[in-house]
């Protein structure tokens, strides 16, 4: 029996939410760097970051105030290297982290002429938040994504951009990109408390052909 | 007098009646600022729609139907999906039940020539 509780986060928790968490300092970083230029709107470094939601772009429906990309950090997989761990308390994890963007746009008239169509918004708007998501997480800063020591590596493993099924022809118009992020850490696992020993002594005596004898005593809990 | 053409005249009753049906008050904007105050269906309800990320999300879908020869007696012609953004395109307002009002673009239009009627599939505009 394992004798303690297991109440502890394991490593790909403790990287999703560092994830996110790096995520949301980034973008409210860029927008502060963008609003230092009167050329640029802050707005486009925007980033709504939520974790393990399943329907984070619900806000699109019919509030739509706010129109900055939603993103969404949720664990996908672990593969464990065998090669690369220890059968007894080290597990090395692949792990694939997905990095959902949802961009949304919509229609709006051009006085001068024209107007903006919103499925094109909704695709550029997505572009551009799974850009800047792979620029932070990229970013020589976040070689370890913050966790030395406990990350090995992080590396983009593919951008797929989805759109929703055409029969649906939903009023909003909202594309979805995908960044799988694959990330390599050490997991841990309990271990037997080792007991001490209360007492060792060996003696060791050279017997009259030469040959040498070791003895030892010891006790030891039963 | 032909079945189809019957069908066509039912049309008045089916889709236009305010009083006793279902009609409601839609306004139709074409390209160049025409105007036409018209009696159609129009929808405007959520749904549930898939992005393809193995999430289903919801969404909302909005549509209207209109009677051929009302748009063509209103001087329209059949609203069509403009996707040159260099254009208007073709607008649709109606109210919701409790009166919001909403401005939408014509993203589809599925014309039945044979009953005379025309869906038009639409997504929200900023006018």
């Amino acid at each position: 029996m394992i004798p303690a509780l297991i109440n502890k986060r394991d490593n790909f928790e403790v990287i999703r939410d560092e994830i996110a968490a790096i995520l949301v300092l980034e973008s409210a970083n860029q927008q502060e760097l963008a609003a230092a230029d009167p050329s640029k709107d802050s707005n486009d470094w925007k980033l709504r970051v939520f974790t393990e939601r399943s329907n984070p772009w619900e806000q699109f429906l019919n509030k739509q105030d706010d129109k900055s990309p939603l993103v969404n950090v949720w664990y996908d997989n672990s593969n464990f290297d065998p090669t690369a761990s220890n059968a007894v308390e080290r597990q090395k994890s692949e792990t694939v982290f997905n990095i959902d963007c949802y961009g949304y746009g919509v229609s709006s008239d051009v006085p001068a002429g024209g107007h903006k169509a919103g499925d094109q918004e909704a695709a550029l708007t997505v572009q551009r938040a799974v850009k800047l998501v792979r620029n932070i997480l990229m970013a020589g800063e976040y070689t370890y994504l913050g966790l030395r020591g406990t990350v090995w590596s992080r590396w983009p493993q593919s951008i797929t951009v989805f759109q929703p099924e055409i029969e649906g022809r939903q009023i909003q118009q909202v594309v979805g990109a995908r960044l799988a992020l694959r990330v390599e850490f050490n997991e841990f696992s309990p271990q037997v408390q080792a007991v001490e020993l209360e007492l060792v002594s060996v003696d060791v005596k050279r017997a009259e052909d030469g040959e040498i004898v070791a003895e030892a005593d010891y006790e030891y809990p039963l | 007098m032909s079945l189809r053409v019957e069908a066509e005249a039912d049309l008045a009753f089916i889709l236009e009646d305010e009083v006793y049906g279902f009609g409601y008050s839609i306004t139709v904007t074409d390209p160049d600022g025409s105007v036409g105050d018209l009696t159609g269906f129009s929808n405007d309800i959520s749904q549930v729609i898939d992005p393809d990320t193995g999430q289903a999300v919801s969404g909302r879908l909005a549509s209207a139907a209109l009677r051929i020869s009302s748009l063509t007696a209103a001087g329209l012609a059949l609203p069509v999906g403009i996707a040159d953004t260099t254009g208007k395109p073709w607008l649709i307002q109606f109210d919701d039940i409790n009166g919001n009002p909403f401005t939408f673009k014509v993203s589809q239009s599925n014309p039945d020539r044979a009953l005379g009627v025309v869906i038009c599939l639409l997504e929200l505009y900023v006018p």
